[in-house]
C-alpha cells in the first residue's frame, strides 16, 4: 500500500440552505431551519421537513446569456463554480483553461429534468412533442459540460454517480486525472437538487428518521497538485490525502461498521497519519436509519475506541444532500476549522469525512488543515 | 502513487448486445456487417415517427448473472453486470482470485437508470408521486450500475460509475487502466451500459438527429443516429500476470486523452477533437503514423461526421488510417458505445480484422479524399496500433489507444 500524494484546496464555493460560502456554513446557529418558501413551496411535496436554497438569483453571478434553459442543478452548481473562482487568490491564469478540470458528482443529473422531460413524452398529443432546448438537460454530465463552457476549462470533464458517495467519488477520479498528468486542476464537487421526485423519493424509501430534512446544495473546490498551487501562488486552505472507497463485496448480511473501520483504518495508513492525530469528524450519515449508529461505531473503533472532540454534521444545515453530501461535508469541515477561510492557528490539524451508501458502498476522505 | 507503472492487458471481454450476447457472437456480427437493429419493443412506439432502435430482445439475466437476484435491478445495472460476468468468465480469471484481490469497477452511462426513471414517471401521471414504487426508486441512482458489477462479482474495491454521456465508457477504461497501471487495483472492470428509452427517443428526433430507418455514418445520405442500448465489459490485469498464468491476451491499454470542448453542449468542436487525440497519442507514445485504424464516433449524422473527419484530418494529414464506424450496425449505444468500440478494437488487434461501416452507398465526397469507412464487411488485417473515438453532449471527448502487445 503505497502513500499518495497530497493534493492541494486552493477555494470554494458553497450554496446552501444556510446560504452561501463557507462562512455561512459555521454562522448557522442551529436555530429553526429555512423552511422551503417561494414557487416551490406550492410543488407536490410530501409532508416532511425541507430545506431548500433561497433568495438567490443565478443571473446576478452568471448573467442571463444561456442561463434560461438550465435546470436549477446546472444553476446552483454554475453559482457555486463562480463563487469559487471567483474568490481564487490571485485567480487561474488566463491559459490555465486548457490544463483544468471539471469533476461534478452526481447521481441522476436533474431528475427532475429528466422527469419532467419523460413525463412529456407521456401527456403530450404526440409522444415527441418534447422541447428540444430542454434535451441537453435530461443528460447527466449537463451540468458539468455548462461549468466548462460557462468558464472556459478545457480539460477532463467528468461527471461522476456515486449515489452518497458522489462526491467522495469525483474527488478520486479528480486525483488521478491529476496525478497521473492529465490536468493541473479541477473544480471538483457535488450537487444535489430538491425537487419533488427526490423529496417524495426520501420519503417513499424510509432511510431517513422523521426529523430529518431532505436537502439540497452544491459545494465545489479547486483542487489542484501542490506544485501547480506553488507555481500560481495560491495559499492552499487544506490538503486533500487519501481518498479510500471500498464495497460491501460479496457479504451477504451487512457488517457495514466494521467496513467503515477498514476504510478509514487504510486511508490513514495511505496519508501517513496516525489514528490519535484525527482531532475532526464530518460525519456523513447523519439522519440515516441505521447507518448513523453503523458510522460511528466504525469511525470510533478505527480511532482506537474514540470519538475527536471535534464533530461536524452539515447535514443539520443543508438537510439530506445525497450527492452533494461529501462535498458538503467537506465544506462544513474547512469552515469548522476557519469560517473565513484562512489558515491560521491549529495548522495541520487532521479532519476525516466519512460517507456509506444505502449500496453497501464506503468512503474516507482524510484532509489536512493548512 | 506508487513505483513502476504497469503495463495493462485485456483477457477477459463481456458484451449483451443487439447482435448477441457474448463477445465473440457480438464480433462475429460485426465481421459480417450484420444490423441488430428492430422495431421498438422496450417502449411503446406507438405514435413516434421513426420506431427502430438497436433493442438487446434475446437478454434474459438470469441466464448470465449468477448472484445478483434480478428483480433488484434496473435495466442498465442488469446489463453492466451481465457483461462483467460474461467477461469475468471470458477471462479465464479464477472467480476466487478476482474477488480476493483488490478489484474493482467502473462503469460509463449516458442516462443511467431511464427505463427505471421512466417506469416511475409512468406512475407519476397516473396516479401521483405518493403511490411510486419504493421498489423502483431504490434503482434510480446510476450508481446502482457499477454497485451491481461488483455485488455480482463480489468484488471489494470501488465502483466508479462515470456519467459522461456517449463517450462515457472510454473515460471508464481510461481510469480502470490508471488503477491497474498505477497499483491501485488488482484488477478493473472497465465497461459502458445503457438502456434504450422514451424521452431520448423523442429528445433526438426533436434534435432532427435521428435517421428514419438506416444508420449510414460516411454515407452521402447518411440521416442521423439509431438510439440503442447494451452492456459491454472489458476486464484489465497487469501484462505480468496475464502472463505469468498464461492468459489470452486480447490488446494491451497504451493510454488515453481526455478533454472538453467548453464550447457548446451538443455541437462538437473539431479543433478540440484533434486536441484530445493528441492528448492521447501523446499519454500513449505513439504518433500519429503508428495508427493503424480509427473506430470512429460515427454517429451517423452529417454534422458528426465532417467533425469527426476534419479532426482525423487536423492531426493525420494526407495519411488517414481507416476509419470505420460500428453504430452502422448496432446504434448509438450512448455511455456503452466507447466500450463497444474498445471490444471490437481488442478483437481487431487479436483477430487481425478492420471492422467494417455497414450501409454505405456511396462514400460522402464532401468528407475528402482517400476515406477509407471499410465498408461492407470486415477486412483482414493486422493492426498493431488503434484509436478508438468518444465523443459527447457536453463537449466531453474521450479516446483510448490500444495495442497488439509485442
Amino acid at each position: 500500500m503505497t502513500e499518495i500524494e497530497a493534493l492541494a484546496v486552493t477555494g470554494a464555493g458553497v450554496v446552501s440552505p444556510a446560504g452561501f460560502g463557507l462562512a455561512a456554513l459555521r454562522g448557522w446557529d442551529g436555530a429553526a431551519q429555512p423552511a422551503l418558501s417561494g414557487p416551490r413551496r406550492d410543488e407536490d411535496y410530501p409532508p416532511i421537513p425541507l430545506v431548500g436554497i433561497e433568495g438567490i438569483d443565478p443571473e446576478q453571478y452568471l448573467g442571463r446569456k444561456g442561463v434560461r434553459h438550465l435546470d436549477w442543478t446546472t444553476k446552483i452548481a454554475l453559482v457555486a463554480c463562480n463563487r469559487a473562482l471567483a474568490e481564487l487568490d490571485p485567480p487561474l491564469a488566463p491559459d490555465a483553461g486548457t490544463r483544468t478540470g471539471v469533476v461534478i458528482g452526481t447521481s441522476t443529473g436533474s431528475i427532475r429534468s429528466s422527469s419532467e422531460f419523460s413525463r412529456e413524452t407521456l401527456v403530450q398529443e404526440k409522444p415527441y412533442l418534447v422541447r428540444a432546448n430542454l434535451f441537453p438537460n435530461t443528460v447527466m454530465n449537463c451540468c458539468a459540460g455548462q461549468v466548462a463552457i460557462f468558464n472556459g476549462l478545457r480539460g477532463v470533464n467528468a461527471t461522476i454517480a456515486g449515489g452518497q458517495l458522489s462526491s467522495l467519488s469525483a474527488i478520486r477520479y479528480a486525483r488521478n486525472a491529476i496525478v497521473g498528468g492529465h490536468i493541473d486542476g479541477a473544480l471538483v464537487g457535488g450537487v444535489e437538487e430538491l425537487c419533488p421526485q427526490s423529496a417524495w423519493g426520501w420519503h417513499l424509501s424510509g432511510r431517513l428518521t422523521g426529523d430529518t430534512a431532505v436537502g439540497e446544495g452544491c459545494a465545489v473546490f479547486l483542487v489542484e497538485s501542490l506544485a501547480s498551487a506553488a507555481a500560481a501562488g495560491r495559499t492552499p486552505l487544506a490538503e486533500l490525502l487519501a481518498c479510500e472507497v471500498v464495497s460491501a463485496g460479496s457479504d451477504d448480511r451487512p457488517v457495514t461498521s466494521h467496513r467503515v473501520t477498514a476504510a478509514v483504518r487504510r486511508a490513514l495508513e495511505r496519508s501517513g497519519v496516525a489514528p490519535a492525530d484525527v482531532s475532526t469528524v464530518s460525519w456523513g450519515c447523519t439522519g440515516h436509519v441505521g447507518l448513523e449508529r453503523a458510522e460511528l461505531r466504525g469511525v470510533r473503533a478505527a480511532l482506537g475506541g474514540r470519538v475527536p472532540a471535534g464533530s461536524v454534521r452539515v447535514t443539520e444545515v443543508a438537510g439530506e444532500s445525497f450527492s452533494a453530501s461529501g462535498a458538503l461535508q467537506l465544506a462544513a469541515l474547512l469552515a469548522h476549522w476557519a469560517p473565513d477561510g484562512s489558515a491560521g492557528e491549529g495548522s495541520g490539524e487532521i479532519g476525516l469525512v466519512t460517507s456509506i451508501g444505502q449500496d453497501g458502498m464506503v468512503g474516507a476522505l482524510v484532509v489536512r488543515r493548512r | 502513487m506508487s513505483g513502476t507503472p504497469r503495463r495493462v492487458v485485456v483477457t477477459g471481454l463481456g458484451a449483451v448486445s443487439s447482435l448477441g450476447i457474448g463477445a465473440h457472437t457480438f464480433a462475429a456480427g460485426i465481421r459480417e456487417g450484420r444490423s441488430g437493429v428492430s422495431q421498438i419493443r422496450a417502449f411503446d412506439a406507438t405514435g413516434f415517427p421513426h420506431t427502430v432502435a438497436g433493442e438487446v430482445h434475446q437478454f434474459v439475466p438470469e441466464e448470465v448473472v449468477r448472484r445478483l437476484r434480478v428483480g433488484d435491478w434496473g435495466r442498465t445495472a442488469l446489463f453492466a453486470a451481465s457483461a462483467a460476468r460474461l467477461a469475468a468468465d471470458d477471462s479465464g480469471l479464477d472467480a476466487g482470485v478476482l474477488a480476493a484481490a483488490r478489484t474493482g469497477s467502473v462503469v460509463g452511462t449516458t442516462s443511467g437508470e431511464s427505463a427505471v426513471i421512466e417506469a416511475l414517471t409512468g406512475q407519476w401521471v397516473r396516479d401521483g408521486f405518493k403511490r411510486l414504487d419504493p421498489a423502483l426508486i431504490r434503482q434510480v441512482p446510476a450508481n446502482q450500475i457499477a454497485t451491481a458489477v461488483n455485488s455480482e462479482l463480489g468484488l471489494r474495491g470501488e465502483a466508479q460509475t462515470i456519467a459522461t454521456a456517449c463517450s462515457a465508457s472510454n473515460y471508464a477504461l481510461g481510469y480502470a487502466y490508471d488503477m491497474v497501471r498505477t497499483g491501485e487495483a488488482d484488477f478493473m472492470i472497465s465497461g459502458g451500459a445503457d438502456s434504450i428509452n422514451r424521452w431520448a427517443h423523442a429528445g433526438f428526433y426533436r434534435l432532427g438527429a435521428l435517421a428514419e430507418s438506416v444508420c449510414r455514418p460516411f454515407d452521402r445520405n447518411r440521416s442521423g443516429i439509431l438510439t440503442a442500448e447494451g452492456g459491454v465489459a472489458l476486464l484489465l490485469e497487469p501484462l505480468e500476470h496475464a502472463v505469468n498464468r498464461g492468459a489470452r491476451i486480447y490488446a494491451e491499454v497504451l493510454g488515453y486523452g481526455v478533454n472538453c470542448d467548453a464550447s457548446h453542449p451538443v455541437s462538437p468542436d473539431p479543433t478540440s477533437i484533434a486536441a484530445c487525440i493528441r492528448a492521447a497519442h501523446r499519454n500513449a507514445g505513439v504518433s500519429p503514423a503508428d495508427i493503424d485504424y480509427i473506430c470512429a464516433h460515427g454517429t451517423g449524422t452529417p454534422t458528426n461526421d465532417a467533425t469527426e473527419v476534419k479532426a482525423v484530418r487536423e492531426v493525420f494529414g494526407d495519411r488517414l488510417p481507416p476509419i470505420s464506424s460500428i453504430k452502422s450496425m448496432i446504434g448509438h449505444t450512448m455511455g456503452a458505445a466507447s466500450g463497444f468500440g474498445a471490444l471490437i478494437c481488442c478483437l481487431a488487434l487479436h483477430e487481425g480484422f478492420l471492422p467494417p461501416t455497414a450501409n454505405i452507398t456511396e462514400v460522402d465526397p464532401a468528407l475528402g479524399p482517400d476515406l477509407d469507412p471499410v465498408p461492407g464487411r470486415s477486412r483482414p488485417a493486422s493492426p498493431r496500433v488503434v484509436q478508438n473515438h468518444g465523443f459527447a453532449f457536453g463537449g466531453n471527448n474521450a479516446i483510448t489507444i490500444l495495442g497488439r502487445v509485442a
